[in-house]
């Protein structure tokens, strides 16, 4: 009886961890996509994310860390769920987890998250150009900077079509 | 012993100048697959992604940097000047501390246990940094700790300017016994890395972040603080006593090539084991692991009016010409 008990809050504390995580990260996808209604299972390679208003496609969201699992920063990778509309435009993105010595003052920021709403993929993405460097954060500015890049640009190649149509079914 | 420094020297010069092209040149790296089947059109996406070439260029300044301030650290240490020593530790403190907070920090060694280093093409001058550090822990011992470290070059400083009056000179014994906790902050805090794999711990047990001094918690400030103020009356306590980073490199640097050369004399004089402000020397030995190549010792060996080897020499040389002017008269 007492085994069972066990068992079962342990399934219960199983179920209420994954459920907490799902609504963290449904509550990221609608901060990248404010005007979506409901969101796709992630799938797909590269993985991600469909974002929908109603019937109509708004864009993916993907994990840089699932597209480019090789790129790290100082202290390992830097996971980001970002977001990019039909048209290679970024919608913003959200660090999700990094362990970066110097995140506080370069990553962390609202500010470094924000530099990047509205931006092309095919924007250069350069320090120091159309992004704002950070002295004394160079390994860890830089390799975010470049998953960012590098992983929407994949997004980009992989499921976008002419800006104006839609994209192909997978 | 000229002849042997001037050897030393150009060994050092002639590999720094290997680790600069090292350094620079291109090695092919797996770039991501090309284009997928999708017809999203941006023709210059492929034209941009950048070039070796193209990288390099934009990390010059700092590998110039590195590589700069290292031939300054290393003409000092191999002409033993002391002022050309000062002149590298305020270069440290204003270029590697404040201007680039470019410090090899424990996270490398989690980076070394757990495969998480930095992506070689896009870190060269940290590559750079890194490389001279372990290579010179390897030839020569910890001239890393003695004057690349922009926290030990502060310390020095700090030492140095400070009245020496205000110095507390704790006890050999306690120094001996002291000089073993490093090991034990190193053990533990790579037990806690590989147990949690998060290297954020870093700050508790290393002050480096204070040249940004970007982490204002409480407890971190404290931490710093009672660090500080302890630095003022024991000399280089931090560096002595608790750097892990520095007890890693006290391990490697069992390996040191060239080790300072002792005379038959210093197993009886104590003039080297009382001037060594790290507290390296015991008896006739040097302690490797707690030696950071500061010269003063080797400064004193060649003084012919301090140290007993060349007094001893004189006078010998002055019994015999005396015996020989009375063996002629």
């Amino acid at each position: 009886m007492k085994r069972l008990a066990i068992v079962l809050s342990l399934l219960a504390a199983t179920v209420a961890v994954t459920a907490g995580a799902q609504n963290q990260t449904d509550a990221r996808l609608k901060r990248l996509f404010p005007a979506a209604t409901t969101f796709s299972p992630k799938g797909g390679d590269p993985p991600h994310v469909k974002a929908y208003n109603g019937e109509t496609l708004l864009g993916y969201a993907f994990w840089t860390t699932e597209i480019l699992p090789l790129e790290r920063g100082y202290g390992g990778p830097i996971a980001i769920l970002l977001g990019m509309d039909t048209k290679g435009i970024l919608s913003g993105l959200v660090i999700i987890e990094h362990h970066e010595p110097y995140g506080e003052f370069s990553i962390d920021p609202p500010s470094f998250a924000a530099q990047f709403k509205g931006k092309d993929v095919r924007d250069p993405f350069k320090l120091g150009e159309d992004i704002d460097a950070v002295s004394r954060a160079t390994i860890t500015m830089s390799s975010a900077v470049r998953t960012i890049r590098n992983s929407s640009r994949r997004m980009a190649r992989a499921y976008l079509t002419a800006p104006a149509a839609a994209s192909p079914s997978r | 012993m000229t002849i042997a420094r001037r050897r030393h020297f150009l060994l050092a010069f002639g590999f720094s100048i290997l680790l600069a092209a090292a350094a620079t040149t291109p090695v092919l790296v797996a770039q991501p697959p090309p284009a997928g089947q999708g017809e999203f059109d941006f023709p210059e996406e492929e034209e941009d992604a950048p070039t070796w070439a193209d990288d390099i260029r934009a990390q010059a300044l700092d590998i110039a940097l590195v590589a700069g301030f290292s031939v300054l650290a290393f003409v000092s240490f191999f002409k033993k000047s002391v002022r050309l020593k000062y002149i590298t530790l305020v270069a440290s403190v204003l270029l590697l501390g404040f201007y680039k907070s470019l410090l090899i920090s424990i996270v490398n060694v989690f980076g070394l246990m757990g495969g998480n280093l930095p992506i070689f093409r896009y870190n060269l001058a940290w590559y750079l940094l890194a490389a001279i550090t372990l290579v010179s822990t390897v030839l020569w011992g910890r001239v890393y700790c003695g004057r690349i470290c922009a926290f030990g070059a502060f310390t020095q400083l700090l030492d140095a300017t400070l009245p020496s009056r205000w110095r507390v000179n704790i006890p050999r014994a306690i120094e001996r016994r002291a000089s073993w906790i490093k090991y034990g902050i190193l053990a533990s805090v790579i037990a806690y890395f590989l147990v949690t794999k998060n290297p954020l711990i870093y700050p508790y047990v290393e002050p480096f972040w204070m040249f940004g001094l970007h982490l204002r918690t409480p407890v971190l400030l404290t931490l710093l603080g009672t660090l500080l103020i302890a630095t003022v009356f024991v000399r280089n306590a931090y560096c002595r006593f608790l750097c892990p980073l520095g007890a890693f490199l006290g391990i490697v640097s069992n390996l040191t090539v060239f080790r300072i050369k002792r005379w038959s004399e210093c197993s009886t004089c104590r003039i080297c084991e009382k001037t060594c402000e790290w507290g390296a020397i015991r008896g006739p030995k040097i302690v490797m692991t707690e030696c950071v190549r500061c010269d003063d010792c080797e400064r004193l060996y060649a003084d012919e009016k301090k140290c007993p080897h060349h007094l001893i020499l004189i006078r010998k040389a002055d019994i015999l010409a005396r015996r020989a002017a009375q063996g002629r008269a």
